[in-house]
């Protein structure tokens, strides 16, 4: 089951908002995955995950049997997935998770995938890629401070983790195993350290983004009203860069500022950037490789920082 | 079921090859029977022969059925006349009856009825189970002249009708199964004498917090000598710590010293503190215990004579403490304040003896010479000592902890400095504690204006990080904090963040009426989140108020977790030396919740407050003295009954291998020599019939009464192939 992960070879699951937003996450990912000893294979044919909020609110049983197809696709090249992005490990690792311990479930969903002859087999696991950056288990800290080319020496950055891939712990394992801490981590923090900056604590760091749960779709003004909150938190620690583990919450924080400027009238511009393209960075991948230049806010102020 | 009423119904072709193969060993058995009886000599010789010839009964058994409907219970799920009718045809059985309730005085009467009238030598009942009324109908066929023992039960509710309450027809068939495998064992069934022991006329009691003191108090007023074991330094426990109780608003030291000073005072209470139960070997009325005294460093007046030391000995000067050099934080006062390596836990201590904290002492014997020539109390190399007494009956009284806050991470305890638990509330609004009273913010010493309780902290939880059960006590006394801070400091305002106020004892729900009065506010919703502001280390408390619908951030100086609670560290260990159980959640387990809740499954030994589930201090006493009451009645009685289900040994077939001596798990077999051969011998009251060595016995020497090789056998047979015609 988890030999895949032993082998260090994983299905990548890229989801819809990284390839067509930040671009970067992808390349970024690959590339500097590989320095690790990480191969990401491309997880031909996947399907949005399905998002948590807006299909996990909304039928069920769309959300079981898409999540269930793009596992299907996993097993079939016999890997476990490794994805980018906290919405698609909430609906796919929990997906999985609930279909390896729920047998009826399973199999009114396999009655449904039937359709497209596939059979959901629960014979893989799911990781996000910082899980598998963060656990010794596979890489671990150390390897990747020991593959850091361009240290990102004297840049302030604070962390944003998301909520998605830290609750509900009670089932994870990484979280209940290897964060330990799930109310104040730090781990995040360690892997910025790792890079050579300085990681910065603020206030309320666990808050959400603002996007999540379909609030974006929703209600857009309430969502920028929440990432606005934690925007006046990060500018009072002087932050050079926020960094997050999810493009979705990239996007309300990078896409979201020229929202709040044009409906709230304030202007923060502060760089957003995902681990992943802070990872490329510092192992020494340009600004245009990482596609850096498709970010909403100007990545320039920080990039002459650290470069 | 299908398959095995093909094995019934295939019964008979076979049958007779069968039973010539089982016969012989029944005969085999029965001839072996007087040789093996006398050893397992019945405590009232003139029953013997009795019982040897009464074993001869399966040729011409009159066994009686009795089929109890339990209202609807059982009869709504099987045909009773169906299950009455078959049984008629069940080899051996004279007699078949059916009652609405056969537990009733009424049910009673029809089986002693019965047993006179049609001469039976046998009775089934098929009810419940043995656990709920075994008692009861081996009574009843007391008071039809039989021996109790020739009863046996089929559970046709429990494990029948309950679980097959739909499946008519199923559980119809499964209650005649079970009444032919009960008659089978029935008509094997042999008189059996329980035997009676003394029992020593002393108790122990683990655990020396108000339930433990009381009960020892009670036990030793009713003239029983008890042994009091402490794992602290000094007697107390939780209780101690507290300041005021709830809802009479009495200080709880001045309550609970003069019990203290008393327990350390009578003459019947013989007190170790600094103590634990180390071994634990016997049965009810005579279990040996080994007390395991850990090396306390500092004599008595009592031990320094026994060494000779004439007129020495600690009398509590505290000259020792003030020399000693070593800093360490001290525990009962949650550590908010300091203590030496030598130290008492507060000024009021029973007994009145420093000790030595040897993890943290140097050795450095300035507190010898401290304590100076006359006294010499002080002995750096003292060791453990184990002491061995023998006590009739146990009560475990080990209490709680106070369940590690700071894994719910949400709150910040240990990260935030004002954040802090009700134990550590209790010691800082104490006059005797270490802020004199003052209840002040841990960040500043300042006074808070705002302070929020958090009740339900860890308690009602089902994250899988707290505890799913509700602890209890923390709604009364949070509205006692409550209280007490209005009371003492002019303008604060108290805020309670609860999910419901469970204020169900005598005077409570008035209590929290009156804490309403005073101005307490109460904010009903459950804290998500705790943040600190850094500069002022304020607290935001964030929670959906469900009754106004709202969201809540509410800036506080100083934030109280109502921790759950959880049994105290060394429960587990203790409680497994007794043969104890405990339930899911850790909480030692009683005998039965509602009937019987200060027993336990193991006879002899008793529970007491807390350690049985979260109690206040009224149900703690209460608990404590039910249990000293049911500690007294088998040391009153002055015999308990063991029952006869004793091993014993064939000894003609017995090899003297004596593999099974290592196999019994209670130490009851040893080897002997007789007529020049070594053979097993058994000793009774030690044996729990548990089968191991019966089951295991090579050489089938092992003769397991009331659950013999035969009976057993029989009642195989009964189920596969329909029993013997
Ligand atoms: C903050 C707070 C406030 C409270 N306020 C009130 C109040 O106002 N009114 C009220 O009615 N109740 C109150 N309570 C509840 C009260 O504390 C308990 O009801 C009471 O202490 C229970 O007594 P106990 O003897 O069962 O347990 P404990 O007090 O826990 O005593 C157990 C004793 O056994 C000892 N022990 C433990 N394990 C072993 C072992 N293995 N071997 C030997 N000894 C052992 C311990 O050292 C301890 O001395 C409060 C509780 C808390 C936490
Ligand atoms: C609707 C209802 C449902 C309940 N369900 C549950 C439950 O599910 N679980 C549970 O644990 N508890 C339950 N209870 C509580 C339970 O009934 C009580 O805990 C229990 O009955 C108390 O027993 P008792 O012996 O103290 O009092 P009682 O049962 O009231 O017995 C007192 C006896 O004393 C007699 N008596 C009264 N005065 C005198 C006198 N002056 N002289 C002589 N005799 C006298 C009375 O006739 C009576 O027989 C329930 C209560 C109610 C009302
Ligand atoms: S004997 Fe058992 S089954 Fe019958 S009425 Fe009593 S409790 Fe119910
Ligand atoms: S010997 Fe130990 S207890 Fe005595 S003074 Fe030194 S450190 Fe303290
Ligand atoms: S007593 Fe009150 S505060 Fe304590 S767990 Fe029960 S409901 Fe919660
Ligand atoms: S039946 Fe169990 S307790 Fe009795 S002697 Fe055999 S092994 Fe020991």
């Amino acid at each position: 089951m988890s030999e895949a992960g032993a082998n260090h070879k994983f299905a990548f699951y890229l989801g819809c908002i990284a390839p067509n937003r930040y671009p970067g996450v992808e390349s970024a990912s690959i590339k500097a995955m590989k320095k690790l000893g990480v191969e990401l294979v491309p997880l031909k044919g996947a399907s949005c995950c399905p998002a948590p909020g807006a299909f996990g609110s909304i039928d069920l049983n769309v959300f079981y049997a898409m999540a269930a197809r793009n596992l299907v696709l996993a097993e079939q090249m016999k890997m476990d997935i490794a994805l980018v992005c906290n919405g698609c490990y909430k609906s796919i690792w929990e997906v999985n998770h609930k279909l390896k311990h729920n047998k009826d479930l399973r199999d009114a969903v396999n009655e449904v995938l039937k359709e497209v002859d596939m059979e959901y087999k629960g014979t893989i696991n799911v990781y996000h890629t910082a899980e598998l950056l963060y656990n010794d288990k596979f890489i671990g800290v150390d390897k990747i401070r020991d593959s850091v080319t361009n240290p990102l020496t004297g840049a302030r950055i604070a962390v944003h983790y998301g909520c998605h891939l830290v609750k509900p712990h009670k089932d994870r394992e990484f979280e209940k195993e290897v964060m330990l801490n799930t109310e104040c981590p730090t781990w995040m923090e360690e892997l910025v350290a790792a890079l050579g900056a300085t990681p910065v604590e603020y206030r309320n760091k666990m808050q959400c983004c603002g996007a999540g749960g379909g609030v974006r779709g929703y209600d857009i003004v309430h969502a920028l009203d929440i990432t606005n909150e934690k925007l006046i938190n990060l500018k009072e620690e002087k932050v050079d860069a926020l960094t997050d583990i999810c493009p979705f919450c990239q996007l309300q924080f990078d896409r979201g500022q020229i929202e709040i400027q044009e409906k709230f009238g304030v202007t923060y511009n502060l760089p957003v950037l995902h681990f992943a393209e802070l990872l490329g960075l510092a192992q020494g991948m340009s600004p245009q490789d990482l596609g850096l230049d498709l970010h909403g806010i100007s990545c320039e102020p920080f990039l002459q920082k650290v470069l | 079921m299908a398959e095995k009423k093909k094995a019934t119904t295939k019964k008979t072709p076979s049958k007779k090859e069968d039973s010539k193969k089982v016969a012989p060993v029944k005969q085999e058995v029965k001839k072996q029977v007087p040789a093996a009886t006398p050893k397992a000599a019945p405590a009232k010789p003139a029953a013997a022969p009795a019982a040897v010839s009464s074993t001869t009964q399966q040729g011409d058994a009159r066994i009686g059925v009795f089929i109890c409907h339990c209202g609807t219970n059982i009869a709504g799920s099987m045909d009773i006349d169906a299950v009455q009718e078959s049984s008629k045809s069940i080899p051996h059985v004279a007699y078949v009856d059916n009652y609405k309730y056969m537990c009733s005085m009424p049910g009673q009467t029809v089986i002693h009825k019965a047993i006179k009238d049609h001469k039976l030598t046998g009775v089934v009942v098929a009810a419940c189970t043995p656990r709920l009324h075994e008692p009861t109908f081996r009574a009843a066929t007391k008071d039809g002249g039989l021996n109790p023992f020739r009863f046996e039960m089929a559970n046709i509710r429990d494990q029948n009708s309950w679980v097959h309450m739909h499946d008519r027809v199923g559980s119809t068939d499964k209650a005649i199964d079970a009444i032919k495998i009960a008659v089978a064992k029935a008509a094997l069934l042999q008189d059996l004498y329980p035997k009676s022991v003394p029992v020593e006329k002393a108790a122990m009691v683990v655990g020396a917090g108000v339930a433990g003191m009381q009960a020892s108090l009670d036990l030793a007023a009713a003239g029983i000598k008890t042994y009091l074991i402490e794992a602290d330094t000094s007697i107390g426990g939780r209780m101690s710590q507290l300041d005021k109780t709830f809802p009479t608003l009495d200080c709880s030291q001045c309550i609970l010293t003069p019990k203290m000073v008393d327990v350390g005072r009578d003459e019947n209470i013989e007190l170790y503190t600094y103590s634990e139960v180390h071994e634990v070997e016997g049965y009810i009325g005579n279990f040996d215990v080994t007390i395991r005294k850990k090396a306390r460093g500092v004599m008595t007046p009592k031990e320094a004579e026994a060494k000779g030391i004439v007129g020495g000995g600690c009398n509590g000067c505290g000259d020792c403490e003030t020399a000693c050099p070593v800093v360490k934080p001290n525990m009962f006062e949650v550590g908010m304040k300091p203590r030496k390596a030598i130290y008492i836990n507060h000024p009021q201590v029973v007994p009145l003896i420093y000790t030595i904290d040897f993890d943290s002492c140097v050795k450095c014997g300035i507190c010898v010479t401290a304590c100076g020539p006359e006294k010499r109390a002080i002995d750096l190399e003292s060791k453990d000592e184990f002491i061995k007494v023998k006590v009739g009956t146990v009560i475990l009284a080990t209490g709680y902890d106070i369940f590690p806050i700071e894994k719910k991470e949400e709150w910040g305890y240990k990260r935030f400095e004002n954040v802090i638990t009700s134990l550590e509330f209790e010691r800082l609004i104490c006059a005797s504690g270490p802020t004199g009273g003052h209840l002040v913010r841990p960040s500043d010493g300042q006074t808070p204006k705002r302070v929020a309780f958090v009740l339900c902290a860890g308690s009602r939880d089902n994250t899988g990080t707290g505890k799913p059960y509700c602890s209890r006590f923390c709604c009364m006394y949070s509205l006692k904090h409550a209280h007490q801070i209005i009371e003492k400091i002019p303008g604060c305002v108290p805020y309670l963040f609860y999910m419901d106020i469970r204020s169900f004892g005598k005077m409570y729900e008035e209590f929290y009426y009156r804490i309403q009065d005073e101005g307490a506010k109460f904010i009903r919703g459950r804290v998500a989140n705790i943040m600190e502001d850094k500069a002022t280390k304020n607290l935001h408390v964030m929670t959906d108020d469900t009754l106004l619908d709202r969201p809540i951030d509410m800036e506080v100086d100083m934030v109280v977790l109502a921790s759950a609670v959880q049994p105290s560290a060394d429960t587990n260990r203790t409680r497994k030396l007794f043969g104890v159980s405990c339930s899911m959640d850790g909480w030692l387990l009683e005998a039965h919740p509602k009937l019987n809740p200060c027993g336990t499954t193991t006879a002899g030994v008793f529970l007491a407050g807390v350690c049985q589930g979260p109690k206040d201090i009224p149900d703690t006493v209460a608990s404590a003295e039910g249990a000293a009451s049911a500690a007294s009645i088998p040391i009153h009685k002055g015999e308990v009954e063991l029952e006869p289900y004793f091993a014993s040994c064939i000894e003609e077939k017995c090899a003297g291998c004596g593999m099974c001596v290592n196999l019994c798990p209670y130490s009851a077999l040893s080897l002997v020599e007789k007529d020049g051969r070594t053979v097993m011998q058994v000793t009774e009251a030690k044996c729990k019939g548990c089968g191991t060595c019966g089951g295991f016995c090579p050489g089938g020497a092992i003769w397991m009464n009331h659950f013999t090789t035969p009976q057993i056998v029989a009642q195989i047979d009964a189920f596969l192939l329909g029993g013997e015609q």
